[in-house]
């Protein structure tokens, strides 16, 4: 047993996928107790984009103001003047100022600008509707500031209302990240209920795989029963049992798992009640390939000679066969968690996935996603990491399973 | 012949049998839950509508359809007998259309795309399995585990990924639907260029998922295949290294059409909830409206047409395997 | 002059098992065949008797590799010739092979006329498929084989059935040399003997020129070839007529192998049964010297040390020994 063990670490296939699945689950595990927010906690608002956000009074009142030697004038230019925005001020330019398009080159930012300055009048823009025109006196007035070297001035109100100028900052001043007081990091930004993705993935990872664990140990449960009884007892139990496994086998178990989850109802449907559903409806496969293993086992020598010694049932099972099958068995097992995750991101995407406020998992997450619109809102943080975790999650645990399969199953090996 | 037609005939049967419990299922599965399941569903349907002709509409329809007041065997015989006329009730969600014409609409659709999806998918991926088997180097080390990876993502899963990349982003695809927004189904040209504008992803999506699973089994076999002793036999008569290339995966793409079939309930699952992803107008869709409209009935027909399109073609590729694999025959002889 | 059907000088081979290491299984090989003729190759499993009878044909592919020697079909020399030429022109046409597991080596999926068809095709593009059945029926029945088995694919056939299938397919082209690897071990008695029969009718009828036939049963060579060589870790250590080979082996291992066989042959029966003592050496590694000096009861210090050249004695006999022939003959008849 030692030995096999050993054998399955020398295995490249499995290695890599135990590595990959320790990594996911112990980032599921870590990273909730290390993160400042819990996994359901609205700390944002709805899709902010990933990256550090800082307060902006802490950052204008900070008295660690440096002087740095860079142009932030250009970059702020650059950042400002995107291609879209360079091609609104090209369409401006044409439609109401009648410059030909050939003079116009959105490349070359200099003329561009001084194009611009010497052309626009918000008078100039007629027959365009009220947001077009505000939309142009707000660039404009972008491009003036960018003009006037970036430089603000922050003022407090005294007791009488009026302003007066505490400071002068220009645009070379910076302030250390490390000096804010108040910043909040959303390394893979939040989604659309203001949570923390990376936090929320954290805790999602973990109630996916307790839900594939439980509805692979479950669907593992069935099948080996089933299996065992149908191969072992041959006769009409074996007819019996073989017709219902090939039944279940030809219906899909998606259809089936449908109809009990809608049936169940959205209240009672917690992540453990949708783990015994996909239990449930999953073990044909197992059966099949535990009934067939039993099959070979049966006739075999120590099994004849334990029944002929008047052993039990039970423990002839127990003893003679069940040792034979448990590599067999755990790979299934891992095979079943694999797809127990998977049907559970197929129920949530369907709207039937677990319902409760405290849990969450991968598929609801992928729900909550394409529900409110990620997609075309181009927040790719919301599910791009998540389906990435489900694809790695299953691609470690069949990686462990083709590993397992070439040291339990020689002739497999590749030659 | 005659071991052939009792194979089939027993084929036949069986797939008869299991329809027959499958419509049995789909009947009992939502009556085993505690409460009155007519009373819930009325509730479920009422939730949303304020309009009380509707509700009354409802409330008569399902005692009729469901026969409120009889026994659970009756209310069954009802069920089937509906069944039989080709009546699966009306929609709450989409009233006052019927639940046959919804399905009716969307079926064509689902049709359309999985299958050939599913084809392309099987015959890309034994093509892959049976070069990564045959050359060996680059194919079998680089491209065949690049598909391996991108087949365990689930199709819908893949397809946000697709949707946000290709189309959101590159603009290379539509964002979704079946046809352009602003078009009315018809047989002009431009339809159907819109149509199959909007058909290439979830085609490309359903198809890469379906090609690295296929590839590893038709992999293993050909190498079985490779090693067995008629190849090095017809190689000493003479014969052709391509002709022997075409026995092998012949003879190893036999299996995978089982396979096929072995496989078809859970692809068939995936990619129904990957036309979803994409608003693609097939079952898929129809089912995800059937189920956040509370509609019932719908959901109902939506599984049950699921399930007989899955056992229609179980039952094809079982009978297709029968024809084509010699060796099928001959232990039908046997027995 | 006789006329040669197969002439074989020095032939060495060697396969590369899976860890790169060189086996050399086919060390120096030497024979003849005259039109007509047939001759046995006997010797224990990992002799090198079967990549023996894959070198034989001239087509190798991994992990057989070619070394050096000569192979000459009818006076043709094809060791040098490409293997695309061998495989269009010699395989199957000049020299065809009848495998060791006749059980698999019909594609299970094929009928067996489609791929007579194919092989006849890749010498002969002309023939019609017309043609080619004409003459598969011909052929079958002449060999007295079913026609109806050209229609059925090969798991529909038993596997007595499939090897005589196999043979027939073997020799559609009337090949000069026909290679048999030990083509009736697996079967029971009453195939085997029809297998036989089958191999004898090639011969008597014109369909094959020449035969090797490939076994670790001597006493079934006696019965079937004309000369016996006995082989040992891959090189040929006697060679003669079967009744010389059967009753008067010279060398200390063929005359080992006889004892070790249970011969019901008529006068064999006094010979005491012993076997060989030891196992055949690992081809990775032959011994220096004579290769069997490590198991004979016989060997002297210099045995190990020099390679023993073959020695021709009586009529076109070979043995392979430091010891005289005269000498061996009196060994033997002290102790037998």
């Amino acid at each position: 047993m030692l030995h096999q063990i050993k054998q399955v670490f020398h295995s490249p296939k499995f290695v890599a996928g135990f590595v990959i699945f320790v990594f996911l689950l112990l980032f599921s595990i870590l990273y909730p107790i290390f993160s400042p927010y819990g996994p359901m906690e609205m700390v944002g608002n709805i899709f902010y984009a990933p990256g550090t956000y800082v307060s902006v009074v802490d950052t204008a009142q900070s008295s660690e103001k440096v002087t740095m030697n860079v142009d932030t004038a250009q970059a702020t230019l650059d950042a400002t003047l995107t291609d879209d925005t360079r091609n609104k001020m090209k369409t401006w330019l044409v439609n109401q100022a009648g410059i030909a398009e050939s003079d116009i080159d959105i490349e070359d930012t200099e003329t561009l600008i001084s194009l611009w300055n010497e052309n626009y009048d918000p008078e100039l823009s007629t027959g365009m509707i009220t947001a077009d025109k505000r939309a142009y006196e707000r660039l404009n007035t972008q491009i003036q500031t960018l003009e006037e070297s970036g430089g603000i001035i922050l003022a407090t109100e005294d007791e009488e209302g009026n302003l007066e100028v505490s400071e002068e900052v220009d645009g070379q001043q910076f302030v250390n990240v490390n000096d804010v007081t108040n910043k909040v990091a959303f390394p893979l930004g939040t989604d659309n209920f203001g949570a923390d993705v990376m936090t929320k993935l954290a805790s999602s990872i973990g109630v996916s795989l307790r839900i594939g664990l439980l509805a692979g140990l479950i669907a593992t449960a069935i099948g080996l029963v089933i299996g065992l009884l149908s191969g072992y007892l041959g006769g009409w139990v074996d007819n019996l049992l073989v017709f219902i496994t090939n039944l279940f086998t030809v219906i899909p178990s998606f259809v089936i798992l449908i109809l009990i989850a809608n049936s169940v109802g959205q209240a009672a449907r917690g992540p453990m009640m949708v783990a015994l559903i996909i239990g449930c409806t999953g073990w044909p496969w197992t059966a099949r390939s535990v009934r067939s293993q039993v099959l070979s086992l049966r006739n075999r020598d120590h099994v004849n000679l334990s029944k002929l010694s008047g052993h039990s049932l039970p423990r002839i099972v127990a003893v003679d066969i069940l040792p034979y099958l448990a590599s067999y068995v755990v790979m299934a097992m891992i095979l079943q968690i694999s797809s127990g995750i998977l049907s559970e991101a197929q129920l949530s995407m369907l709207g039937l996935g677990p319902s409760t406020a405290e849990a969450t998992t991968l598929g609801l997450m992928m729900n909550w996603a394409q529900k409110f619109g990620a997609l075309t809102s181009m927040s790719w943080w919301a599910f791009i990491p998540v389906i990435i975790s489900i694809a790695l999650i299953t691609f470690s645990l069949n990686l462990m399973n083709t590993g397992l399969d070439q040291v339990f199953n020689p002739q497999l090996r590749d030659s | 012949m005659k071991g052939m037609m009792k194979y089939y005939g027993q084929k036949v049967i069986w797939y008869v049998a299991t329809l027959i419990v499958a419509v049995f299922l789909n009947f009992l599965l939502p009556r085993l839950m505690p409460g009155n399941p007519v009373d819930m569903l009325v509730n479920q349907a009422l939730t949303g509508s304020t309009d009380p002709g509707v509700r009354e509409q409802v409330v008569q329809q399902y005692t009729e359809q469901f026969g409120l007041d009889k026994s659970l065997p009756e209310q069954f015989l009802t069920y089937v007998g509906n069944l039989l006329q080709g009546d699966l009730g009306m929609s709450i969600s989409q009233y006052p259309r019927t639940v046959n014409e919804i399905i009716g609409s969307a079926i064509i659709w689902t049709l359309a795309l999985q299958i050939p999806a599913i084809i392309v998918g099987w015959i890309l991926g034994n093509g892959l399995g049976a070069l990564a088997a045959y050359l060996r180097g680059g194919v079998d080390k680089v491209v065949l585990p690049v598909f391996m990876f991108i087949s365990n993502f689930p199709a819908f899963g893949l397809g946000m990924v697709f949707l946000w990349l290709f189309a959101s982003q590159l603009h290379w695809f539509p964002v979704g639907g079946g046809y352009a927004a602003d078009m009315v189904p018809n047989f002009s040209w431009d339809f159907v260029l819109s149509v199959l504008d909007h058909y290439r992803l979830p085609f490309i999506t359903m198809v890469l998922i379906a090609i690295g699973g296929q590839a590893i089994g038709m992999r293993s076999m050909s190498i079985y295949e490779l090693n067995a002793d008629y190849v090095k036999y017809s190689r000493f008569l003479g014969i052709r290294d391509l002709t022997i290339v075409r026995y092998v995966f012949r003879n190893a793409m036999l299996p995978q059409v089982t396979g096929l079939a072995l496989s078809l309930g859970t692809m068939v699952g995936g990619n129904l909830v990957a036309e979803m992803v994409f608003s693609y107008p097939g079952i898929g869709t129809t089912l995800f409206d059937a189920i956040s409209g509370r509609d019932y009935p719908l959901l109902s027909g939506c599984t049950l047409i699921i399930t007989i399109m899955v056992l229609i073609a179980n039952l094809v590729v079982e009978i297709l395997y029968g024809v084509i694999d010699p060796r099928v025959k001959a232990t039908q002889q046997d027995s | 002059m006789a006329k040669y059907m197969l002439e074989v000088n020095k032939l060495k081979t060697k396969y590369v098992t899976r860890l790169k290491e060189d086996v050399y299984a086919v060390d120096g090989v030497s024979l003849k065949i005259e039109e007509g003729k047939s001759l046995g190759i006997a010797g224990e499993s990992g002799c090198g008797k079967s990549t023996l009878a894959l070198s034989l044909m001239g087509y190798y592919f991994a992990p057989l590799h070619y070394i050096s020697g000569d192979i000459i079909i009818d006076g043709v020399n094809i060791s040098g010739m490409k293997p695309d030429k061998i495989r269009k022109n010699i395989l199957g046409n000049e020299i065809a092979y009848i495998p060791q597991a006749a059980m698999n080596a019909l594609n299970p999926t094929q009928k067996i006329i489609r791929f007579i068809e194919d092989v006849i095709h890749v010498h002969d593009k002309s023939m019609s498929k017309k043609d080619i059945y004409d003459m598969a029926v011909e052929r079958f029945r002449i060999l007295g084989l079913p026609p109806e088995v050209l229609q059925k694919h090969a798991v529909e056939l038993s596997g007595g059935m499939k090897q005589r299938t196999v043979i027939a397919i073997s020799t559609i082209l009337s090949p000069k040399v026909l290679i048999a690897d030990e083509p009736s071990s697996a079967l029971d008695v009453t195939s085997q003997k029809m297998v036989i029969k089958m191999m004898r009718e090639l011969m008597e009828k014109g369909f094959i020129k020449s035969m090797i036939f490939i076994t670790h049963e001597l006493p079934l060579l006696y019965n079937v070839t004309d000369d016996i060589m006995v082989m040992y870790a891959g090189q040929i250590v006697e060679k003669g007529t079967a009744k010389e080979m059967v009753f008067d082996p010279v060398h200390p291992y063929s005359k080992g192998l006889m004892g070790s066989i249970i011969v019901p042959e008529e006068g064999t029966r006094d010979i005491k049964l012993e076997a060989i003592p030891g196992t055949p050496p690992n081809l990775k590694h032959p011994p220096a010297g004579c290769r069997f000096a490590p198991r004979c009861k016989y060997a002297k210090p210099e045995c190990k040390l020099f390679e023993i050249p073959e020695k021709d004695f009586d009529n076109e006999r070979m043995y392979r020994c430091i010891y005289d022939v005269d000498y061996l003959k009196e060994v033997y008849g002290r102790n037998g």
